[in-house]
């Protein structure tokens, strides 16, 4: 990274302020606000850099200012790169990315909607994360009071695009489901039963997540993140837990570092296996979703044999986690996992063996790898698109440089692929857990409380199931917060989706929405 | 004269108390196979009941067809009920050609449902009528071909006839004709009572479903004549079907002891379709949609195989 930053230095002398490692492997790279979108670009087109995220902070009070940040990895270099652009508020409007990198899209309209800076240039700059007839506020500036109570918005509903032809029309579904689901409204146009386009509205669920997390003590914004998207918990607090240490330079023991990689991995194998029998039942495949139903409830109960959670909260805190296991509980383990690895063949064998599901569910909702490159998806959605991402490998944390995985990575992007996607990774799982439990070290779960320095920043970057959890924070005075940017994986799939659905029939819709399975509630926060 | 009446009351009451139980045995026997309990067998006796107490949403956009369709298509499925034989092979009713009305019935019931589920403008309702209408015009001319198979061999399109004539001679089930005219029939049945692989009856996914996205915007009693007529439907396809093929047990006539002995030959019937249905549904997913039409095509083709076998053998 170094020898990279210096020939950054090099290429761009005028436009490059300071460089700092603010937090070891997290470079900051100080730039003049205008001059950040000429790097990015640089870094985008030249070093084959990738833009995880773009945010921005309000720092007027305290230095006059607001700043953006563009974060950066690199493939092959496990050290985070952040620029960081001040943003004057007589002028506040800043270049915008979104027409060359489409990934950027509803990032820099969120900025646009919660602090008021303009994306100019940008290809379709409405509202997104504040639906349109909100009144002009911007809510996470600072100035804005968290308990403000807004008159009864009286502003115009968002307006989609038309469709005109013989034939052509629109189904409006949602933001209410049949289901136990949440809300986001889809608004198909169609031409029969194929699909034409599909127009996303999220953000029904907007909690200002990332507000409340500048009001709360830290250790008690633990249980906030854990709440950001209900079947993440673990992977989000962790994220959020790791941000806290590496900003205040905790330690965190290694014993700790093997139960919250063991937890980790039991999130991802339940949710797996529970995605896998939701898929098949979206085609009508019932049975199959009986067993996962089945097999994953073996696996929550032994969450809560571990954390005393089946869903895993209230397990991670800040330095450790929460509660040390006796031996008992690590057996535990190794039992269940051998049920679980039994009835779990089974269940891939009802799947695989099933020509009719294999029928519905290959070929249908395709996204391309250039498509999913371009729109900057991850997780499991992206690795089924040859997106070769898995933050567990490219920047290790906890204990995950200690074992051995394979990252599965499929080209075709169909159904069928994110559920091998799926698959393959339960084996996996099962293997590292396997692993983690053998090695596990002896000593303490968790280090010493000890207060948490004011102004200090850093990323906590945690590959949930779903895919990439990003947490930034600035800490503040009196074990607070100043800001915390959450970047849930959901956010950068659901315009993956309006790809994914065009050409397939409007029947084949709620499968190809199952076989992404995004979190509303992470993406609206 | 009085003697018909009984008939036909008597072919009403089981119509209308049996159809319930045929879905409930159903949906018990698929969970089970699922390693779910499951509801009671008695839960459709129940949801009816609780769906006739409530009161009802009906959209402003609706027009008297919204409020007419459940009473044409609860009374045009029980007439069609009331000329197939269920017990005695004499049916009760046998108007205008018999087999021909049944299938007509069973089609205006249909016709006014697509109707109503274009009548409230929701895009749903749309989408499911237009579901309907394209499978239903090729599950037809499938059932019809089958049918006139059964009809040729007993000289008439009469069900009574037909089935006295299936009593009266040796089972010629394993004829070529036959089998085929059964497989067809068989594939309608799954098709027109809405059951995986054509439709699937359990989900909650709007934008997947055909019969119950015609009827989303019913609520209350007229949604329970719908679910009603729904199993009904069910009942008289199943029966046809048993019947045709399988006449063990048709009773001459109603009366007698022979009439308890033919409603437990019709039950023992009915369990096993219903088992061979719930088999079906459980190893099979529902098939894409464009997929259908071609499972009703094998359908139309085996009628038509069966019709002409009728003539070569």
């Amino acid at each position: 990274m170094t020898s990279f930053l210096n020939n950054l230095r090099e290429h761009f002398p005028e436009q490059v302020r300071s460089v700092e490692e603010h937090v070891p492997g997290q470079f900051t790279v100080l730039v003049n606000g205008p001059d950040a979108t000429e790097i990015a670009r640089h870094l985008l087109t030249e070093h084959q850099a990738r833009l995880v995220t773009i945010f921005a902070e309000d720092r007027v009070k305290a230095e006059g200012v607001f700043y953006l940040y563009y974060l950066f990895d690199r493939l092959g270099d496990p050290s985070w790169l952040i620029l960081k652009a001040p943003i004057s508020p007589e002028n506040p409007s800043f270049p915008s990315l979104a027409a060359e990198f489409p990934a950027v899209n509803w990032q820099e309209r969120e900025i646009q909607d919660w602090f008021g800076l303009e994306a100019a240039g940008h290809p379709n700059p409405r509202r997104v994360a504040l639906h349109d007839n909100w009144p002009d506020v911007h809510p996470l500036r600072k100035d804005f009071p968290l308990d403000t109570v807004l008159p009864p918005f009286e502003g115009e509903r968002h307006i989609y695009r038309p469709a005109h032809g013989e034939g052509i029309f629109h189904i409006p579904v949602g933001p209410v489901h049949a289901g136990i689901i949440e809300p986001g409204h889809f608004n198909f146009t169609v031409a029969g039963e194929p699909i034409l386009y599909l127009q996303l509205r999220m953000f029904y669920t907007h909690k200002a997540t990332e507000k409340l997390f500048e009001n709360l003590p830290i250790h008690r914004a633990v249980f906030l993140a854990e709440s950001i998207s209900g079947d993440s918990a673990f992977s989000h607090g962790t994220a959020f837990c790791q941000a806290i240490e590496r900003a205040a330079g905790i330690e965190v023991p290694a014993r700790a570092q093997f139960l919250r990689t063991i937890l980790l991995e039991l999130e991802r194998i339940a949710n797996h296996i529970s995605d896998a029998g939701a898929i098949a039942n979206d085609v009508g495949f019932a049975i199959a979703n009986a067993h996962a139903g089945r097999v994953r409830e073996i696996l929550l109960g032994l969450c809560e044999c571990l954390t005393g959670s089946r869903v895993l909260r209230g397990m991670v805190a800040i330095g450790g986690v929460r509660r040390d296991w006796q031996q008992a509980q690590v057996e535990a383990i190794e039992s269940t996992l051998q049920i679980v690895q039994r009835e779990f063949r089974d269940l891939v064998a009802i799947l695989q063996s099933s020509n009719s599901t294999r029928e519905r569910l290959e070929r249908t909702g395709i996204l391309r790898p250039q498509k999913a490159s371009m729109l900057g998806v991850v997780g499991v959605a992206g690795r089924a698109s040859g997106v070769d991402l898995d933050l567990r490998r490219d920047h290790p944390y906890e204990a995950y440089r200690h074992l051995p995985f394979r990252v599965p990575v499929y080209q075709a992007g169909d159904v069928r692929h994110r559920l091998l996607v799926r698959i393959d990774e339960v084996g996996e799982s099962m293997q590292l857990i396997r692993a983690a439990t053998a090695q596990l070290p002896d000593g303490p779960h968790r280090a010493s409380a000890q207060p948490i320095p004011p102004g200090r920043c850093a990323i906590g970057a945690v590959e949930g199931w779903r895919g990439e959890i990003v947490h930034w924070v600035r800490t503040g005075e009196g074990n607070c917060l100043e800001r915390c940017k959450v970047k849930d994986p959901s956010l950068n799939n659901w315009p993956a989706i309006v790809e994914a659905v065009e050409g397939n029939i409007v029947a084949d819709f709620p499968v190809i929405n199952k076989s992404f399975n995004l979190s509303y509630s992470g993406t609206d926060r | 004269m009085t003697e018909r009446l009984i008939e036909n009351a008597a072919q009403l009451f089981l119509l209308l108390a049996l159809a319930p139980l045929v879905t409930g045995v159903i949906r018990t026997l698929k969970a089970r196979l699922q390693t779910r309990r499951g509801p009671a067998i008695l839960q459709p006796y129940r949801d009816l009941v609780k769906l006739f107490r409530k009161g009802m949403v009906v959209p402003d956009t609706a027009s008297w067809i919204f409020a007419a369709t459940p009473w044409v298509v609860f009374f045009s499925t029980v007439l069609a009920g009331l000329m197939i034989p269920m017990v005695a092979a004499d049916a009760p009713l046998g108007l205008f050609g018999g087999v021909l009305a049944v299938i007509y019935l069973l089609g205006l019931g249909r016709f006014f449902l697509a109707l109503s589920g274009m009548d409230t403008g929701s895009s749903f309702g749309g989408l499911g009528s237009s579901r309907e209408m394209t499978i239903s015009a090729l599950a037809e001319p499938a059932m019809m071909l089958a049918i006139f198979t059964v009809a040729i061999g007993a000289g008439s399109t009469g069900l009574t006839e037909i089935a006295g004539a299936a009593i009266g001679q040796h089972w010629r089930f394993l004829a070529p004709a036959q089998m085929f005219a059964f497989a067809a029939l068989a594939l309608v049945l799954i098709a027109e009572t809405g059951r995986i692989p054509v439709d699937n009856p359990d989900t909650h996914l709007e934008l997947t479903m055909i019969h119950e996205a015609m009827i989303l915007e019913y609520s209350g009693p007229y949604l329970a004549l719908l679910e009603w007529a729904a199993s009904i439907k069910q009942l008289v396809l199943m029966t046809l079907l048993i019947n045709c093929f399988w006449p063990f047990g048709l009773q001459p006539t109603w009366f007698g002891f022979g009439a308890v002995e033919g409603i437990g030959w019709l039950m023992a019937k009915l369990f096993l379709l219903s088992c061979a249905i719930v088999l079906l549904e459980t190893v099979n997913a529902k098939m894409r949609l464009f997929r259908v039409p071609e499972l009703l095509a094998v359908a139309f083709t085996l009628g038509s195989l069966a019709l002409v076998s009728t003539f070569l053998f």
